[in-house]
């Protein structure tokens, strides 16, 4: 019944034309070349920190961690770059394994030592953004390397890098979670982890891995962060860990556990983004967005969660019954 | 038959539909005041719909719900509840971190605006136990009694709720004889004070003997109204499934092979005590003995969940170190868990990842699960067990208890397991599904497979298993032929276990 509507990408992809259609209606500027280049630049970093989330999200945990991971690796790596000495590319790998250490700890804590992870990463949280501001006596080190910047700012064949790392990060994730045995074991932990368990399952490996992970997103966004500005701050990625959330949760990923799609976060990244593009273009205060962004969390998550009740209203079982024709209906029969 | 009685509640040509799916097509049910009521039929059958119906979960379709003679719109269980329906489910409703009587009470504590009276509380709880003859301190709370005490909670609560009309679903799969009796013996005296009693079983015996009339659904239809149906078990069975059973348990013995398992003297923290068992080919070996007698404790030591503190498991004559289920599994061992949804079910799944999910490195092909190959092996055992078609692509929380327990049994089938550990493989589940199940239990043993069968249903475990063992406080007392083991020997393995508990 319904399939249309209850497939995981449907409500993300609605949403995201919906708020899409409502920002081109004010402004005709929203479809600008470059402001539609601006809209990429500005989703890049909170969708790719955001696959960390979901993976954690749908083992059944909760990351509060990646913005103050990444105001500790924007600091580590502008301070390797411009104080230590270190080779460019040496410099962004060993901020790479960083974000993944950084991913373990979280794992460790949560998955062996059994802390909650909401309170774990909450610690974190906290922790991390302390380790941050002991860095270059607690200050922002700009001018970190000319290379930097053209990390986020380049282009190929035209199109802006930051479009590609969106492209084969997600691709790479949807991969892990649909078709490799990862994660199909993250589903499970996170659907039932006592069954997980019972079917031979490593549970708190899997819950380790998923930290690890969202650990490693943290830290390409940190790249990216600390690249678009050519710089570090312990200032970086406040409030992030709650947008890379939300865009996991306008996604359709479950709190309990066991749902959510990779893919369908990028639209919950897009619809977040669009909707503080707009408000930009529209001149309204950063306080107004944050309200209206906390509006707009809620009108998805209760989407989401009527859907059935909206698929029973009578317009779409019409427009059902008309427009898709007899989807396998005689099986159910 | 004659209806002496006033009518309490009555369905009229209730329908309702779940998308393409029809739970209850034109159930008309008549609920006398003073009258138990049998309700029976397989599962799937629309049961479940009907008393979701009447507590006010789910809204009809059509048709109509009168309360006495008058018409009533139950849209919510809070107006069900204000009309008197009370309800004992499957599931329990218990609030783990209250006392006992709290939760007996919950939602009608006595007091006054913003204080409650506790020691009226306490009294009425008291009164309802005492009534039911469970020796549960009021004070208790929930989340520590085990699973059968809170199933006599649960009871306790609808009792409490002093209710017009009392629905029990499936109310004694976790209760002991003595209990059982205990339970029957207060619906009796709630009918003659004039409740109306509606009593949903599996256990056809306990409906047949309780019940005052039955009536029997099948396909979301009544099949058998209660002045059509006979009180006599063989005739609702086939009216249950629309056809005669030959025999109820066809165990077909096979010839007993080479010792398959062979455990020596394990014990466990968790109160397995020196077991010695053997298991061979071909074999049923079934546990007697009641809920908290140790025979799941058993059977989770076999599956590497609770680690060994003594003795040794060898398997095929190789000893085996078990330090996790992972373990048990790769050495061909498998445990099918008695709670399907907390320890068997993922309900994010399909049906054909359910049964895949245990034997995912098959598939593994190092960056990716061979799809193909997985979706091949899950069809072919959904065929052989003859799991409905939509178990493929369904999440398993649309299947019926039958169709999800294949699923598990395959699950374990597909890992090749060789020493099968069934924990009351029936319950719950309907006669056609039993008997599958049961044929299930042929083939792999025709295989050369072991099985382990716990069951609290003493009949099937005296038919189906090839011997016994009789478990007691966590030993094995006594391990016999099941042709030498009486149903009195088992009742006595509990009355021996209540006593010494």
């Amino acid at each position: 019944m319904t399939r249309w509507l209850r497939h995981p990408l449907t409500g993300p992809v609605v949403a995201t034309f919906v708020v899409a259609l409502l920002v081109w209606s004010t402004t005709d500027r929203f479809l600008a070349i470059g402001n539609l280049n601006n809209l990429a630049l500005q989703v890049s970093i909170v969708a790719l920190v955001a696959i960390g989330s979901t993976i954690v999200i749908i083992v059944g945990g909760i990351d509060l961690s990646p913005g103050s991971m990444i105001a500790l690796l924007t600091m580590l790596l502008a301070s390797m770059l411009k104080f230590w000495g270190v080779e460019f590319w040496l410099a962004i790998v060993l901020t790479l394994i960083a974000g993944a250490v950084l991913g373990c700890v979280n794992g460790f804590v949560t998955a062996y030592l059994r802390i909650p992870s909401f309170i774990a990463t909450l610690a974190a949280l906290s922790a991390y953004r302390g380790i941050a501001f002991m860095f270059n006596k607690g200050s922002p080190v700009f001018d970190a390397s000319d290379r930097l910047e053209p990390l986020f700012y380049g282009h190929v064949f035209g199109i802006p890098l930051p479009f590609f790392y969106i492209v084969v990060f997600f691709v790479a994730a949807h991969w892990l979670m649909r078709h490799m045995r990862l994660g199909r074991c993250i589903y499970a932990v996170g659907g039932n982890a006592n069954a997980a368990r019972l079917s031979g399952i490593n549970v708190r490996r899997t819950q380790f891995l998923a930290f690890v992970i969202a650990g490693f997103m943290a830290a390409v966004g940190a790249v990216l962060m600390a690249a678009r500005l050519n710089s570090g701050s312990p200032n970086y990625g406040v409030g992030l860990e709650l947008q890379a959330i939300a865009a996991a949760v306008i996604g359709g990923a479950s709190l309990a556990g066991g749902r959510g799609d990779i893919v369908a976060t990028l639209f919950g990244a897009l619809t977040i983004t669009i909707v503080q593009n707009g408000l930009n273009l529209n001149a309204v205060a950063t306080s107004t967005q944050n309200v209206v962004i906390g509006a707009i969390i809620v009108l998805a998550v209760g989407i989401d969660m009527w859907r059935d009740e909206i698929g029973r209203l009578r317009f779409f079982s019409r427009a059902r019954r008309s427009a898709i024709g007899p989807i396998k209906e005689g099986d159910h029969q | 038959m004659q209806s002496p009685h006033a009518v309490a509640w009555e369905l009229r040509d209730v329908r309702k539909t779940f998308g393409p799916v029809v739970a209850n097509d034109g159930v008309s049910l008549i609920l006398y005041r003073g009258q138990i009521h049998g309700l029976v039929g397989e599962n799937g059958s629309g049961k479940s719909t009907l008393i979701k119906t009447l507590c006010g979960v789910h809204r009809p379709d059509e048709g109509t719900v009168l309360c006495g003679d008058q018409q009533v719109h139950l849209d919510h269980p809070i107006t069900a509840r204000s009309l008197g329906v009370a309800t004992v489910f499957q599931e329990f409703s218990l609030v783990p971190d209250l006392t006992v009587a709290e939760n007996i009470q919950l939602g009608r504590w006595p007091g006054r605006a913003f204080r409650v009276n506790w020691r009226t509380l306490r009294e009425a709880a008291k009164q309802v136990l005492g009534d039911l003859g469970i020796e549960i301190s009021p004070d208790a709370r929930v989340g520590d009694l085990s699973k059968a005490q809170q199933q006599l909670v649960e009871i306790a609560k609808g009792i409490a709720a002093n209710a017009s009309i009392f629905i029990l679903d499936e109310p004694t799969t976790a209760l002991g004889a003595r209990e059982i009796e205990h339970l029957h013996a207060l619906l009796r005296r709630m009918r003659s004070g004039g409740t109306a009693i509606l009593y949903i079983s599996h256990r056809l015996d306990e409906v047949v003997r309780l019940a005052d009339v039955v009536t029997v659904m099948r396909n979301g239809r009544v099949v058998s109204d209660a002045d059509e149906t006979p009180l006599e078990v063989g005739a609702i069975v086939r009216r249950m499934i629309g056809k005669d059973i030959e025999k109820h348990y066809a165990r077909m013995h096979t010839t007993i092979g080479q010792p398959l398992l062979e455990v020596r003297d394990i014990s466990t923290d968790s109160g397995v005590r020196r077991v010695t068992l053997t298991l061979h080919r071909g074999e049923v070996l079934g546990f007697g003995g009641m809920l908290g007698s140790g025979r799941s404790e058993i059977a989770r030591a076999l599956f590497g969940i609770e680690p060994l503190t003594s003795g040794e498991i060898r398997l095929r004559g190789r000893a085996l170190n078990l330090r996790s289920p992972a373990d048990a599994i790769a050495a061909g061992i498998a445990l099918l868990p008695e709670d399907r949804k907390n320890d068997g079910l993922f309900f994010n799944f399909t049906g054909a990842r359910n049964i895949t999910v245990a034997s995912l490195g098959d598939y593994d092909r190092g960056f990716s699960l061979d799809l193909r190959r997985e979706r091949t092996a899950s069809q072919d055992l959904i065929e052989q067990l003859r799991v409905t078609p939509e178990a493929q692509y369904q999440l398993v929380d649309h299947l019926s208890g039958g169709n999800q327990q294949k699923i598990l049994i395959a699950r374990w089938l597909n890992t090749g397991a060789e020493v099968l550990i069934f924990d009351e493989p029936t319950q719950g589940i309907d006669i056609g599904a039993k008997e599958a199940i049961y044929e299930l239990i042929n083939t792999v043993t025709r295989a050369g497979k072991g099985v382990i069968l716990i069951s609290s249903d003493d009949q099937e475990l005296l038919s189906i298993s090839d011997r016994i063992a009789l478990v007691r406080a966590g030993r094995v007392v006594r391990t016999a032929a099941a042709g030498e083991v009486t149903k009195s020997d088992l009742l006595e393995t509990t009355a021996e276990r209540m006593t010494a508990a």
